[in-house]
């Protein structure tokens, strides 16, 4: 039964329109997981020789005992947003004479087999192996790596209950920053240390079996409590979520000054709000406006006065235009459900276009704002967002579209943004080569010919001439759907 | 009105629709039968330029629909899901739709109080997204988005299907209605003969992309009708 289910699965996504046409992005994607299940392993092999570079003169085993419920942390928060759930196949199932017991067990257990769940044993079986076992015997080092299995297994239960119970509630981020917070933030703070708190409980593992016993319980617990909670929900209408309209009503007043493309910018925005996919996207424009913090104050990337690191372009570019960038790139696959809806009206496809940039440039000029706190790093910070900003609003959103729009794929915006390549294909990859490229061919001329800040005004510039340009810039995308109508609304009404 | 002449749709070798010449006049209701895979669907949607015709023209009131857009401001249509937002509430739809045609909001309520009955208190004012409506329900926005803006042209795919009994019984004398006081051009496709022959004045029937039948005697068109499909 169990490998009959796994046969289904696999000629569903084997047979699904879609599969053909991404098969090169499936290739890449496996491609890309195995090259990060490599860097893992790399990283566990050497993983001795990073904690001796970075605490010298320390035990190894110490160090990284101390420190690792931060990786517990870490893995805590990337399943947050990775780990799929298993109930997307329950529909299909549930009418069928197998007992819901099993179907729920065979859920549980398919959403095991994944990369995810290595990942542990790759980064600590060198380690084990090298350093424990050769301190303390091969019996205490199998102790040991089987008490950090354990546990990341057991998040693994425990998110599926969490991430279902949870999802998109308010209680779920709370949760899920509190973790980043009690991470990162108590020791940085110095409230406590939570690494020398747990500390004791690895270093018993080594000793004893105890601990392993009582981390396997726990997962089993764990489990337990992914089972019940999916077998007492077992009924379509409890494991789709069906949202609460209210909260969710908010149309943004703005918008609707800018008459029939204002209209449009508000419908997309609740599209956005109203949907999974897109609703991930934006939460994630939050955190990149944090991105600045890893460059700007890290004195690797110092430089003289009146001179600008060059790769900040790039992060303020990133920062200013990140919804740009990432709601952007699927440009009409957004509204693949809809777009016959567009067609139907009179200048409909105009008003789409127009509607969605101004939507675009909107979060554009929000984050822009919200960057504008970076200047307490440096006023350099301001004119490298100002001037990113504009080129971004003037000429990136342009040729952004400009590649979306060719051959744009369906998505069900129902299904998470995390690892669902859905609506993506080869000119999505495409588009980081002008996003990449686009600023430093302005800028760097410039900037070595005359000085750095000569570099950003001609980027500021350029994208004042764009803006400026506006109107003819939009229209050569406006008129590229609406000469390749037929195909993107015939290629938007197959089946996913 | 409308007409369609010398219509091809082609893919590869296949030829799924084949139209040498049909005329609707103004304010006709114009049904359209045939069994599956007779190519409605695909000569609506070529007529409503969603879909590329291969060769020849369909022209509504003068305008051919693939080279200008004016035709689609009296021009409504329920073809599928595809044409609604479904991430609206039906009442923040028909709002959408209201600011799009430029109707006021007394025209709004207007027109759907000609819908109370049919909506029969299920559609409005509801917080459900349309995306978790009945079929049925679903179906009755698209029809009611339809009509909104005084169209003079409604094209309409099965209205019928997957609607309960008293409520297709509403939806004809509504379609009769409409015909009555604002003279609208109905093209509806349906595989109810019964609901067809009523209410419509012509009936075509297709087959493998071809018109066969273009009836236009009421007394008759049932018993042709019956006639072809028994076999």
């Amino acid at each position: 039964m169990f490998f009959e289910l796994i046969r289904l699965q696999y000629l569903k996504s084997v047979r699904s329109t879609s599969f053909a046409k991404s098969l090169m992005t499936n290739i890449l994607l496996g491609f890309l997981v195995v090259l990060l299940l490599g860097y893992v392993l790399g990283a566990g092999l050497l993983l001795k020789r990073i904690i001796g570079a970075l605490a010298e003169d320390q035990d190894p085993l110490v160090v990284l005992n101390s420190y690792l419920i931060y990786y517990f942390l870490f893995e805590f928060m990337y399943r947050y947003f990775i780990q799929k759930l298993p109930v997307v196949e329950l529909e299909s199932l549930l009418h069928l004479p197998i007992g819901k017991t099993r179907i729920m067990h065979i859920l549980l257990l398919r959403s095991f087999i994944s990369p995810l769940s290595i990942i542990s044993l790759l980064l600590f079986l060198p380690f084990s192996l090298d350093v424990v076992a050769s301190q303390f015997g091969g019996l205490a080092s199998g102790f040991w790596l089987g008490s950090i299995l354990l546990t990341s297994w057991t998040i693994h239960w425990f998110m599926l209950w969490f991430k279902q119970r949870f999802e998109d509630s308010i209680i779920g981020l709370i949760v899920v920053f509190g973790a980043l917070l009690l991470g990162g933030g108590s020791s940085y703070m110095g409230w406590f240390n939570l690494g020398e708190i747990m500390k004791p409980v690895f270093d018993f593992s080594i000793q004893s079996p105890i601990p392993i016993m009582i981390l396997a319980l726990v997962m089993c617990f764990s489990y337990w409590l992914a089972y019940r909670f999916y077998l007492s929900n077992a009924y379509l209408e409890d494991l789709s979520d069906e949202e609460d309209v209210r909260f969710v009503n908010q149309s943004i007043g703005f918008l609707s000054k800018f008459g029939l493309p204002g209209e449009i910018a508000n419908l997309e925005w609740k599209l956005i709000i109203r949907h999974k996919k897109s609703r991930t996207i934006l939460m994630l424009s939050g955190f990149f406006l944090l991105y600045g913090l890893i460059f700007y104050n890290n004195p690797a990337y110092q430089s003289e006065p009146g001179e600008i690191y060059p790769l900040f372009i790039f992060v303020g570019a990133f920062i200013t235009g990140i919804f740009m960038i990432q709601y952007g790139q699927q440009f009409l696959s957004w509204n693949s459900s809809n777009f016959d809806f567009f067609l139907n009206r009179k200048d409909g496809i105009e008003a789409l276009v127009k509607g969605k940039y101004l939507l675009l440039v909107s979060v554009s000029v929000i984050c822009f704002l919200a960057s504008v706190p970076y200047a307490f790093f440096g006023w350099q910070f301001l004119f490298i967002h100002l001037a990113t900003f504009l080129f971004n609003v003037g000429i990136l959103i342009h040729v952004i579209i400009y590649f979306a729009l060719w051959k744009p794929k369906p998505m069900d915006l129902n299904k998470g943004a995390m690892f669902n390549y859905e609506g993506v294909g080869a000119a999505q990859f495409l588009i980081v080569i002008p996003m990449m490229a686009g600023p430093y061919l302005i800028y760097l001329p410039f900037s070595m010919l005359i000085g750095d800040y000569a570099g950003l005004l001609a980027l500021g510039i350029v994208g004042i001439i764009g803006l400026l340009g506006f109107k003819k810039l939009a229209q050569i995308n406006i008129d590229r759907i609406k000469s390749n109508r037929y195909e993107i609304s015939s290629s938007f009404r197959q089946e996913l | 009105m409308i007409q369609v002449s010398n219509l091809k749709k082609q893919y590869k070798e296949a030829v799924v629709l084949d139209v040498d010449h049909l005329e609707i006049p103004n304010s006709e209701c114009f049904g359209l039968v045939g069994n599956n895979g007779a190519g409605k669907t695909t000569l609506f949607r070529i007529m409503l330029d969603l879909v590329r015709a291969t060769s020849g023209t369909v022209k509504i009131n003068e305008e051919d629909v693939s080279k200008s857009e004016v035709w689609k401001a009296k021009t409504g249509a329920y073809l599928d899901e595809h044409m609604l937002l479904v991430y609206l509430t039906p009442d923040e739809y028909f709002e959408t739709l209201r600011k799009i045609y430029g109707m006021s909001v007394a025209d709004l309520e207007l027109h759907l109080s000609k819908f109370t009955d049919l909506f029969n208190d299920e559609i409005l004012g509801k917080k459900k997204y349309i995306r978790d409506l009945s079929k049925g329900n679903l179906k009755k926005v698209g029809i009611a988005a339809a009509l909104m803006g005084n169209p003079e042209v409604v094209f309409l795919d099965e209205p019928f299907e997957n609607l309960d009994p008293s409520s297709q019984i509403r939806l004809k004398k509504l379609f009769l209605q409409e015909k009555e006081n604002s003279q609208v051009t109905f093209l509806i496709s349906s595989h109810d003969l019964n609901h067809v022959t009523e209410i419509c004045d012509r009936i075509v029937l297709l087959e493998k992309g071809k018109i066969i039948r273009d009836l236009r005697e009421k007394a008759e068109m049932m018993a042709e009708l019956e006639a072809y499909f028994t076999g």
